[in-house]
């Protein structure tokens, strides 16, 4: 058994299993918040990402610029898709909002491939050194810079539900929604809040693996993605959702280190976390962390 | 729609497929109509039309599933696609006569159903619907790599209906065939409902603690709707295989399982021809998006947004969009439109 | 548009007879996993056709009908829109990937369409079916240019003088990289085989997608295996995301890409991370350089863009389409009748087969009712990067030197009967 391609793997597992549990994070905001899944997620990352490509080749301006304002696009756009797609269909059942998502991925997929073209394309470099030593693995820059957005992030996330005065309305229009708005919490204000977060903090992992592999259509994966990762956590678990996108994270090259070494059988890393899915559903029907929900008649 | 003071009297009344004499009538000059379809179109519209029939039986049995039993999967083209290899694999292996193996197909995806279906009676909702998208990709991966079961990445080549001696190769011919399973499986599904066991999917949909209590078996009858699905999908999959001769992993990916998701909701959940509706719709779309760019071909608005090269995506949008401002504008899907055209009819001029 | 329509009516009306259309199907892949190539080779195919309709009358007088089809790079609609062309009665069909031109390698032969495909594989080559067991006869596919296994072939043995040149010891190893799908699989065997022969390690094959994404772990697998030579089976918009993940993480190994494996578009989107990758180039000029086809070529490229800069698949593609419009020419010639068959013996009809107009820019090519090897040349290049790209178009890149594409050398083939059909 050979560990030397062991430890590489586990690392490099990691770190992207942080940007899985960044975007996972980002995915179960809008669940707890207005249970909607979002199966759009995937094309916030992509919007975000060539909007922001698009500003930097197109403008002479440093990358923090060019970052801040796709931020400020994002959170307009997440707004706007709340209050135009979503908000209509409040009240209608599960599947319906599923669809709404499923039929907004479809359409902005095939909007950015006919704006942006079929082509991968790179960011402008942005770091002085191309790659940094880190035991043994050699990463881009920005993955450690990712690594220490999502850090920020996650604590960000922390702070906002257990301190700040939306946050906690987050946390009571979640638990109940009749109950929050005889309170005083503007249910509607806040569903469209936890889009706009979700979509810009989705598009700071776009970005980073723009940066990384270059923008193409296949950020939009990332959605796919993160459902194993969700659904590992539990959907309405924060932390579930970090842990579990670290954990798809790790099993993917895991997966690809036991198919190198033992089994050569290929494409186990793409299919392996859903292999891991329905296991774990088979024996934790609610994740790994999520609220079972107990029902009364 | 019933006219008013036509109360029922009987159990047997009120159970019955058509509620009135001319609904009945109707339904018997709609199939004669569709018989004489290949007299009047040419082998395009056919070939569109076969392509709403198979489609149509796969949709319908996800409507079974999602709009009667208030399951939801997003794994429905694997299952679809089970049906189509099955049925190849048993015509190319066993030598089972093509027109045996579609129904053997179904049943032999009705099996894989059941296995699928089974976390089912554990899981609810959105968990559910999560695992039926890893089933999704499971099974995708496993016909990539099943080559003794599905030719592997390259697809398998099937052949064409064929009943003594005369083959149903064309569109012409090959039309009877699909339009005689569409009625049958049409037919079976509103029967479906009449019965003890569709009325228990329905309770299990309404409210599911309610109908445990009303000592319905709920496992049972999850895992039960799963599996008449996969029957659905699995006909739906052996017809398509045997009209396009090749059957390939590369269709059954899951773009295919939303857009039967689209046309159970597009045509309205929980109706039987609703599914045929939405079919229907989702076929003829991209269709009417491509004549519209064909009519605008070599203007300046296809110079501007070079339609030609992005023809594809433009009908991707359209199908997304389809999906969005049906569910805004309505959310109850065609069939319940249809079903307000015929009562603005049956009541004008005083329809209030 | 209103002048046109009349010059159109009053062709119409000038030559009855003779302006009856030629009905041509051209599947492209615009917007599916390939369509990074597709894209241009599609282009150049349609520019070409369209060029012969304007410059050249069409084919003896009568214009082609092009029905193009984007089929996304799914066999099956493929497959479909194949059965609609044979509906509207197409005499040829230029194609595109592997799956969908194997897959209708049994229709084309039972209509007897003859079909031009954008796939190489080595079991389109054999007409006859008794090249090798298990291998169907494929007597109405061509192709322009060497089989994806001959590429990969010729690609071995410069890597087998490149090593004994490097003066390193010990033996070369190899190993196979790319998706699960007919496409990258169809020269894996060949190459492995080969690879053995001349004495190369062969290591387990690698996977990834057609797609492009993050593949440290295959990276770093490659580097753990310890291999010499890795050839890219994927298009060049996945291989260069192997090429970045690799060239982060660190891993020497020396690249062959195969025909559609790398061009101009991937070596910017790459940067330097594509520097030093070896692959096979069908034309034998590339876009701009003093030979007499570049003319022709920039005169069909100005059809649709005046200065745009064209890639190595836009020029393969013109070749593709003049090989099929020749071919009809022939068929048409001394009056006869443009029918599939006498096309298909039209691609017979010539040996060392360069496209009139097309010196030095199209390769010769010859077919033969018992070889569907057009030809056993090889010609290897070396994509050189040598500073940033993200700054300036691809024309401009290359033109400053930033990006060059170097020849190395040119492989000639045997043409060995027991390298036929695979």
């Amino acid at each position: 058994m050979d560990f030397t391609l062991f430890f590489p793997l586990l690392l490099n597992g990691l770190i992207v299993g942080a940007l899985y549990g960044v975007v996972a994070m980002s995915f179960v905001l809008i669940y707890k918040a207005s249970q909607v899944v979002n199966f759009a997620q995937g094309e916030f990352l992509l919007v975000g990402a060539w909007v922001c490509w698009w500003l930097l080749t197109t403008w002479p301006i440093p990358f923090w610029a060019g970052f801040l304002v796709t931020m400020a696009f994002m959170t307009l756009f997440g707004i706007i898709l709340q209050v135009v797609v979503l908000r209509p269909l409040i009240g209608e059942p599960v599947i319906s909002v599923i669809m709404a998502t499923v039929g907004l991925s479809i359409f902005f997929q095939a909007l950015m491939k006919w704006i942006f073209g079929v082509f991968a394309k790179p960011f402008p470099p942005i770091f002085e050194a191309e790659r940094i030593d880190v035991m043994g693995l050699q990463v881009q820059p920005v993955y450690l810079l990712s690594l220490a957005v999502s850090l920020f992030i996650m604590f960000g996330f922390w702070w906002f539900f257990t301190f700040s005065k939306h946050g906690l309305a987050m946390r009571a229009t979640a638990f109940d929604q009749q109950v929050a708005q005889s309170l005083g919490v503007s249910v509607p204000k806040v569903f469209a809040m936890s889009w706009a977060i979700s979509a810009v903090v989705s598009s700071v992992a776009g970005v980073v693996v723009g940066v990384v592999n270059g923008v193409s259509s296949a950020l939009s994966f990332y959605g796919i993605k993160v459902f194993p990762a969700v659904i590992l956590g539990g959907l309405d678990s924060i932390v579930g959702a970090v842990l579990g996108g670290l954990i798809v994270g790790v099993l993917e090259n895991l997966a690809q280190w036991v198919d190198s070494e033992f089994l050569h059988w290929g494409n186990m890393t793409q299919i392996a976390p859903f292999y891991a899915l329905v296991l774990i559903l088979l024996i934790k029907p609610y994740g790994l962390l999520g609220t079972k929900n107990i029902e009364r008649v | 729609m019933r006219p008013a003071g036509d109360y029922r009297t009987t159990y047997a009344a009120d159970m019955t497929v058509f509620p009135t004499r001319n609904s009945r009538l109707a339904m018997l000059a709609g199939i004669a109509l569709a018989c004489a379809a290949p007299l009047a179109f040419g082998r395009y519209e056919l070939g569109l039309m076969i392509n709403i029939g198979f489609l149509g039986i796969a949709a319908l049995g996800l409507n079974i599933l999602v709009g009667f039993t208030g399951q939801i999967s997003i794994g429905h083209a694997a299952f679809f696609g089970f049906g189509a290899f099955l049925s190849a694999w048993l015509h190319e292996t066993l030598h089972v006569p093509v027109i045996l193996c579609i129904p053997l197909a179904g049943l032999g995806t009705a099996v894989v159903g059941l296995v699928f279906g089974l976390p089912a009676a554990r899981l609810k909702g959105l968990y559910l619907a999560i695992a039926t998208l890893a089933a999704q990709f499971i099974l995708e991966d496993f016909f990539a790599r099943a080559r003794w079961f599905t030719g592997g990445v390259a697809g398998r080549m099937t052949e064409s209906v064929t009943v003594a001696g005369f083959s149903f190769d064309r569109e012409e011919t090959y039309f009877y065939i699909v339009l005689a399973f569409v009625v049958v499986m049409f037919f079976a599904a509103s029967n479906l409902m009449r019965t003890r066991d569709g009325r228990a999917l329905v309770a299990v949909r309404d409210h599911y603690l309610s109908a445990e209590v009303m000592g319905i078996n709920l496992a049972y009858y999850r895992t039960l709707s799963f599996a008449i699905s996969s029957f659905y999908a699995g006909i739906g999959g052996a017809l398509y295989a045997h009209y396009l001769l090749f059957v390939s992993v590369e269709a059954f990916n899951i773009l295919f399982s939303i857009q039967f998701l689209g046309m159970v909701i597009i045509g309205g959940l929980g109706s039987v021809m609703g599914s045929l509706m939405g079919a229907a719709f989702m076929v003829l779309l991209p269709e009417v998006v491509q004549a519209l760019a064909d009519q605008l071909a070599g203007g300046s608005i296809d110079r501007a947004i070079k339609l030609g090269a992005n023809i594809s995506f433009l009908r991707e949008m359209a199908v997304g969009a389809a999906i969005i401002l049906f569910l805004v504008f309505e959310p109850n899907g065609l069939a319940h439109r249809w079903r307000l055209i015929k009562a603005y009819w049956k009541l004008y001029p005083y329809s209030h | 548009m209103k002048k046109t329509f009349l010059a159109a009516l009053a062709a119409l009306f000038a030559m009855p007879a003779l302006a009856q259309p030629i009905p041509v199907g051209h599947l492209m892949d615009n917007s599916g996993a390939t369509s990074d190539v597709g894209l241009p080779y599609g282009q150049g195919v349609q520019d070409t056709l369209s060029w012969v309709n304007s410059t050249r009358r069409g084919v003896a007088g009568r214009p082609i009908n092009v029905l193009g089809f984007d089929y996304g790079y799914a066999a099956p609609r493929a497959v479909s829109q194949y059965q609609a062309w044979s509906r509207d009665r197409v005499v040829a069909i230029q194609g595109w990937g592997t799956a969908d031109t194997e897959a209708l390698i049994r229709f084309v032969t039972r209509d007897r369409i003859p079909y031009i495909s954008g796939s190489y594989s080595g079991a389109l080559t054999d007409p006859t079916g008794r090249a090798r067991p298990g291998v169907e006869a494929a007597p109405f596919n061509f192709f322009y240019g060497p089989s994806y296994s001959d590429a990969l072939r010729g690609m071995l043995q410069w890597a087998k003088t490149d090593w004994d040149r490097s003066g390193r010891t010990g033996r070369p190893k190899y190993v196979h990289m790319g998706a699960n799908h007919p496409y990258p699989n169809s020269p894996k065997e060949a190459g492995e085989t080969m690879a053995r022969e001349l004495g190369f390690g062969v290591l387990p094959a690698i996977q990834f997608a057609l797609t492009p994404g993050d593949y440290t772990a295959q990276c770093l697998t490659l580097r753990n295996q310890g291999a010499n030579y890795a050839y890219l089976g994927n298009t060049a918009g996945s291989n260069l995301s192997v090429l970045r993940s690799c060239q982060t993480a660190g891993v020497q190994v020396q690249f062959m890409g195969n025909v559609w494996g790398m061009d101009e578009n991937a070596m910017k989107a790459a940067g330097t991370a594509a520097n030093g990758v070896v692959f096979p180039v069908r034309t034998g000029a590339v876009w701009g350089q003093p030979v007499p086809g570049m003319e022709t070529a920039q005169a069909i490229s100005r059809t649709t863009d005046a200065n745009a800069y064209r890639t190595v698949h836009y020029l393969a593609g013109m070749c593709a389409a003049m090989l099929m419009v020749e071919a009809m020419e022939t068929a048409a010639a001394n009056g006869g009748a443009i029918s599939g068959e006498r096309i298909r013996d039209g691609f017979y009809a010539r040996r060392d087969w360069v496209p009139a107009g097309f010196a030095g820019l199209c390769n010769p090519s010859t077919f033969t009712a018992e070889d569907h090897r057009g030809t056993m040349r090889v010609a290897l290049y070396r994509a050189v990067v040598t500073g940033n790209t993200s700054q300036g178009t691809v024309g401009e890149l290359m033109a400053n030197g930033t990006m060059k594409l170097e020849p190395v050398t040119v492989v000639e083939l045997e043409r060995r009967r027991d390298w036929q059909g695979w």
